[in-house]
Protein backbone atom coordinates (compact mmCIF):
# COMPACT_ATOMS: atom_id res chain seq x y z
CA UNK A 1 0.00 0.00 0.00
CA UNK A 2 0.95 3.90 -0.57
CA UNK A 3 -0.33 7.05 0.11
CA UNK A 4 -2.30 8.37 -3.02
CA UNK A 5 -0.13 11.17 -5.02
CA UNK A 6 -1.18 14.69 -3.89
CA UNK A 7 -1.56 13.77 -0.48
CA UNK A 8 0.36 15.26 2.25
CA UNK A 9 1.31 16.16 5.89
CA UNK A 10 1.52 20.10 6.56
CA UNK A 11 1.66 21.67 9.72
CA UNK A 12 -0.44 24.62 10.71
CA UNK A 13 -1.03 26.23 13.97
CA UNK A 14 0.81 23.57 15.69
CA UNK A 15 -1.82 21.08 13.99
CA UNK A 16 -0.86 18.15 11.83
CA UNK A 17 -2.85 17.94 8.64
CA UNK A 18 -3.12 16.10 5.62
CA UNK A 19 -4.42 18.20 2.42
CA UNK A 20 -4.50 16.57 -1.08
CA UNK A 21 -3.73 18.84 -3.37
CA UNK A 22 -3.78 18.46 -7.21
CA UNK A 23 -6.68 18.24 -9.96
CA UNK A 24 -7.08 14.61 -9.57
CA UNK A 25 -8.03 15.43 -6.09
CA UNK A 26 -10.09 18.28 -6.67
CA UNK A 27 -13.27 16.25 -5.30
CA UNK A 28 -11.75 15.23 -2.47
CA UNK A 29 -13.33 17.75 0.22
CA UNK A 30 -11.79 17.11 3.86
CA UNK A 31 -8.75 17.93 5.27
CA UNK A 32 -7.37 15.26 7.79
CA UNK A 33 -6.00 16.15 11.49
CA UNK A 34 -3.44 13.00 12.41
CA UNK A 35 -2.83 12.78 16.32
CA UNK A 36 0.76 12.41 17.53
CA UNK A 37 1.36 9.20 17.10
CA UNK A 38 -0.67 9.38 13.39
CA UNK A 39 1.69 11.95 12.67
CA UNK A 40 4.92 10.02 13.75
CA UNK A 41 3.50 7.21 11.53
CA UNK A 42 2.67 9.16 8.48
CA UNK A 43 6.09 10.85 8.57
CA UNK A 44 7.67 7.75 7.97
CA UNK A 45 5.93 5.56 5.46
CA UNK A 46 4.84 8.99 3.18
CA UNK A 47 7.18 8.03 0.35
CA UNK A 48 7.55 4.04 0.92
CA UNK A 49 5.64 0.96 0.25
CA UNK A 50 3.71 -0.37 4.10
CA UNK A 51 1.66 -2.70 4.84
CA UNK A 52 0.04 -2.96 8.58
CA UNK A 53 2.55 -4.96 10.11
CA UNK A 54 5.10 -1.61 8.83
CA UNK A 55 3.17 0.33 10.83
CA UNK A 56 2.73 -2.06 14.41
CA UNK A 57 6.39 -2.32 13.81
CA UNK A 58 6.83 1.19 13.62
CA UNK A 59 4.45 2.04 16.74
CA UNK A 60 6.73 -0.64 18.85
CA UNK A 61 9.83 1.35 18.04
CA UNK A 62 8.60 4.43 19.28
CA UNK A 63 6.40 3.63 21.78
CA UNK A 64 5.86 1.24 25.05
CA UNK A 65 3.33 -1.15 23.63
CA UNK A 66 2.96 -4.83 23.00
CA UNK A 67 3.06 -6.25 19.76
CA UNK A 68 -0.53 -7.23 19.69
CA UNK A 69 -2.00 -4.21 20.53
CA UNK A 70 0.29 -2.67 18.38
CA UNK A 71 -0.85 -4.89 15.39
CA UNK A 72 -4.67 -3.94 16.16
CA UNK A 73 -4.34 -0.25 16.34
CA UNK A 74 -2.20 -0.19 13.15
CA UNK A 75 -4.76 -1.71 11.14
CA UNK A 76 -7.25 -0.10 12.85
CA UNK A 77 -5.77 3.04 11.69
CA UNK A 78 -4.77 1.61 8.15
CA UNK A 79 -8.40 0.76 7.80
CA UNK A 80 -9.83 4.35 8.59
CA UNK A 81 -7.06 5.69 6.38
CA UNK A 82 -8.48 3.09 3.39
CA UNK A 83 -11.84 4.39 4.09
CA UNK A 84 -11.01 8.16 3.87
CA UNK A 85 -9.41 7.27 0.74
CA UNK A 86 -5.34 8.55 1.63
CA UNK A 87 -4.66 5.11 0.88
CA UNK A 88 -3.73 3.21 -2.84
CA UNK A 89 -3.34 -0.72 -2.60
CA UNK B 1 -36.51 51.06 13.22
CA UNK B 2 -35.06 51.28 9.70
CA UNK B 3 -33.46 47.51 10.75
CA UNK B 4 -36.99 46.14 11.28
CA UNK B 5 -37.95 47.07 8.19
CA UNK B 6 -34.98 45.89 6.32
CA UNK B 7 -36.15 42.58 7.65
CA UNK B 8 -39.89 42.83 7.29
CA UNK B 9 -39.29 43.46 3.36
CA UNK B 10 -36.55 40.70 3.91
CA UNK B 11 -38.81 37.93 5.15
CA UNK B 12 -41.82 39.43 2.44
CA UNK B 13 -39.78 38.38 -0.28
CA UNK B 14 -38.48 35.05 1.14
CA UNK B 15 -42.70 33.94 1.22
CA UNK B 16 -43.15 35.80 -2.60
CA UNK B 17 -39.97 34.11 -3.78
CA UNK B 18 -40.93 30.25 -2.25
CA UNK B 19 -40.67 28.66 -5.30
CA UNK B 20 -37.60 29.74 -6.43
CA UNK B 21 -35.83 28.95 -3.48
CA UNK B 22 -36.95 25.88 -3.26
CA UNK B 23 -35.70 25.29 -7.01
CA UNK B 24 -32.46 27.13 -5.84
CA UNK B 25 -31.64 25.04 -3.05
CA UNK B 26 -32.79 21.51 -4.94
CA UNK B 27 -30.32 22.65 -7.62
CA UNK B 28 -27.33 23.61 -5.38
CA UNK B 29 -27.93 20.48 -3.37
CA UNK B 30 -27.89 23.03 -0.01
CA UNK B 31 -28.01 20.92 2.89
CA UNK B 32 -28.27 22.32 6.48
CA UNK B 33 -24.37 23.58 7.67
CA UNK B 34 -22.53 20.84 8.86
CA UNK B 35 -20.50 21.50 12.33
CA UNK B 36 -17.24 21.86 10.87
CA UNK B 37 -13.36 22.20 12.40
CA UNK B 38 -12.04 25.40 11.28
CA UNK B 39 -8.07 26.91 11.13
CA UNK B 40 -7.93 30.36 11.76
CA UNK B 41 -8.05 32.07 8.36
CA UNK B 42 -5.18 33.67 7.83
CA UNK B 43 -3.20 30.80 8.84
CA UNK B 44 -4.33 28.15 6.83
CA UNK B 45 -4.77 30.74 3.49
CA UNK B 46 -1.21 31.50 4.15
CA UNK B 47 -0.14 27.60 4.44
CA UNK B 48 -2.83 27.66 0.98
CA UNK B 49 -0.69 30.37 -0.29
CA UNK B 50 2.60 28.42 0.34
CA UNK B 51 1.50 25.28 -1.19
CA UNK B 52 0.55 27.18 -4.64
CA UNK B 53 4.08 28.62 -4.70
CA UNK B 54 5.19 25.24 -4.73
CA UNK B 55 3.55 24.35 -7.72
CA UNK B 56 0.94 22.59 -5.51
CA UNK B 57 -2.85 23.98 -6.95
CA UNK B 58 -5.55 23.43 -4.54
CA UNK B 59 -8.72 23.83 -3.64
CA UNK B 60 -10.33 25.27 -0.71
CA UNK B 61 -13.87 26.47 1.02
CA UNK B 62 -14.41 30.07 0.98
CA UNK B 63 -15.75 31.40 4.00
CA UNK B 64 -17.98 34.75 4.21
CA UNK B 65 -20.04 36.33 2.21
CA UNK B 66 -17.88 39.06 -0.24
CA UNK B 67 -18.05 36.76 -3.40
CA UNK B 68 -21.53 36.55 -3.68
CA UNK B 69 -23.79 35.45 -5.54
CA UNK B 70 -20.83 33.24 -7.69
CA UNK B 71 -19.34 31.90 -4.55
CA UNK B 72 -21.07 31.10 -1.60
CA UNK B 73 -20.22 30.60 2.14
CA UNK B 74 -19.23 27.56 3.16
CA UNK B 75 -21.13 25.80 0.21
CA UNK B 76 -18.70 26.56 -2.26
CA UNK B 77 -14.81 25.56 -3.03
CA UNK B 78 -12.29 27.42 -5.72
CA UNK B 79 -9.75 25.57 -7.09
CA UNK B 80 -6.70 27.60 -7.21
CA UNK B 81 -3.72 27.62 -9.27
CA UNK B 82 -0.99 30.10 -9.59
CA UNK B 83 0.04 31.83 -12.95
CA UNK B 84 2.86 34.11 -13.84
CA UNK B 85 0.41 37.25 -14.55
CA UNK B 86 -3.01 37.92 -13.92
CA UNK B 87 -6.35 40.01 -15.10
CA UNK B 88 -9.11 41.87 -14.37
CA UNK B 89 -11.78 39.09 -13.88
CA UNK B 90 -9.77 36.85 -12.56
CA UNK B 91 -10.99 35.82 -9.37
CA UNK B 92 -7.58 35.73 -6.88
CA UNK B 93 -6.16 34.67 -3.83
CA UNK B 94 -4.10 37.89 -2.29
CA UNK B 95 -2.34 38.76 0.05
CA UNK B 96 -3.68 42.93 0.76
CA UNK B 97 -1.53 43.29 3.76
CA UNK B 98 0.93 41.14 5.90
CA UNK B 99 -0.60 38.05 7.11
CA UNK B 100 -4.30 39.14 5.79
CA UNK B 101 -5.78 37.62 3.04
CA UNK B 102 -8.39 37.72 0.90
CA UNK B 103 -10.19 36.26 -2.16
CA UNK B 104 -11.82 39.10 -4.34
CA UNK B 105 -12.07 39.93 -8.40
CA UNK B 106 -9.33 41.83 -9.84
CA UNK B 107 -11.76 44.94 -11.59
CA UNK B 108 -8.80 47.33 -12.17
CA UNK B 109 -5.07 47.06 -13.48
CA UNK B 110 -2.34 48.90 -13.99
CA UNK B 111 0.56 47.61 -14.48
CA UNK B 112 1.75 45.51 -11.30
CA UNK B 113 -0.73 47.65 -9.27
CA UNK B 114 -4.32 45.66 -8.76
CA UNK B 115 -7.52 47.07 -7.60
CA UNK B 116 -9.72 44.04 -5.64
CA UNK B 117 -13.43 44.03 -5.12
CA UNK B 118 -15.51 40.94 -3.45
CA UNK B 119 -18.65 40.40 -6.14
CA UNK B 120 -20.61 40.78 -2.80
CA UNK B 121 -18.78 43.92 -1.99
CA UNK B 122 -20.81 47.16 -2.48
CA UNK B 123 -18.44 49.80 -1.82
CA UNK B 124 -14.71 48.43 -0.57
CA UNK B 125 -11.65 47.26 -2.54
CA UNK B 126 -8.26 46.86 -1.93
CA UNK B 127 -5.02 47.50 -3.63
CA UNK B 128 -2.33 45.15 -4.03
CA UNK B 129 0.77 44.21 -6.08
CA UNK B 130 0.65 41.29 -8.62
CA UNK B 131 3.40 39.79 -6.72
CA UNK B 132 0.93 39.23 -3.81
CA UNK B 133 -1.49 37.40 -5.79
CA UNK B 134 -0.98 33.77 -4.56
CA UNK B 135 -3.07 32.17 -7.14
CA UNK B 136 -6.51 32.20 -9.52
CA UNK B 137 -9.81 30.59 -9.46
CA UNK B 138 -9.76 28.07 -12.36
CA UNK B 139 -12.81 26.05 -11.12
CA UNK B 140 -15.94 27.30 -8.89
CA UNK B 141 -16.51 23.72 -7.11
CA UNK B 142 -20.46 23.82 -6.51
CA UNK B 143 -22.21 20.84 -4.33
CA UNK B 144 -23.57 19.52 -7.45
CA UNK B 145 -21.46 20.74 -10.52
CA UNK B 146 -17.98 22.26 -11.28
CA UNK B 147 -17.71 25.12 -13.37
CA UNK B 148 -14.71 25.98 -15.33
CA UNK B 149 -13.76 29.83 -14.37
CA UNK B 150 -13.20 30.16 -18.35
CA UNK B 151 -16.64 28.76 -19.51
CA UNK B 152 -18.30 31.43 -21.49
CA UNK B 153 -21.68 31.54 -19.75
CA UNK B 154 -20.41 32.13 -16.19
CA UNK B 155 -17.95 35.13 -17.53
CA UNK B 156 -21.02 36.77 -19.43
CA UNK B 157 -22.73 36.63 -15.87
CA UNK B 158 -19.46 38.29 -13.95
CA UNK B 159 -19.23 41.11 -17.42
CA UNK B 160 -22.86 41.86 -16.58
CA UNK B 161 -23.07 41.68 -12.51
CA UNK B 162 -19.95 44.20 -13.10
CA UNK B 163 -22.37 46.81 -14.64
CA UNK B 164 -24.86 46.53 -12.43
CA UNK B 165 -22.59 47.47 -9.77
CA UNK B 166 -24.64 50.81 -9.37
CA UNK B 167 -28.05 48.24 -8.24
CA UNK B 168 -25.50 45.65 -6.78
CA UNK B 169 -27.37 46.57 -2.79
CA UNK B 170 -30.66 46.11 -4.10
CA UNK B 171 -29.81 43.22 -6.01
CA UNK B 172 -27.73 41.34 -3.14
CA UNK B 173 -30.60 41.86 -0.98
CA UNK B 174 -33.03 39.98 -3.03
CA UNK B 175 -30.10 37.19 -3.50
CA UNK B 176 -30.20 37.05 0.07
CA UNK B 177 -33.80 36.36 0.62
CA UNK B 178 -33.68 33.61 -1.66
CA UNK B 179 -30.92 31.92 -0.51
Amino acid sequence: MRIKKGFELREVCGEHIIVAYGRENIDFNKVISLNESANYLWKNIADKDFTAETLADLLCQEYEVDAETAAKDAKSLLDEWVKVGLVEV
Amino acid sequence: MKKLVKRLIRALLRVLLTPWRSRYRKRNGIVSNQLRHELPNDAWLGEVSKMLDEGKPYAIYVKGYSMRPFIEHTRDRVFLEKRDTYDVGDAVLAQIAPGHYVLHRIIKRQGDNLTLQGDGNVRGVETCMMQDVSGVVTQYIRPNRIIPADDPKLIRRIRLWRKLRPIRRYLLFIYKAIV
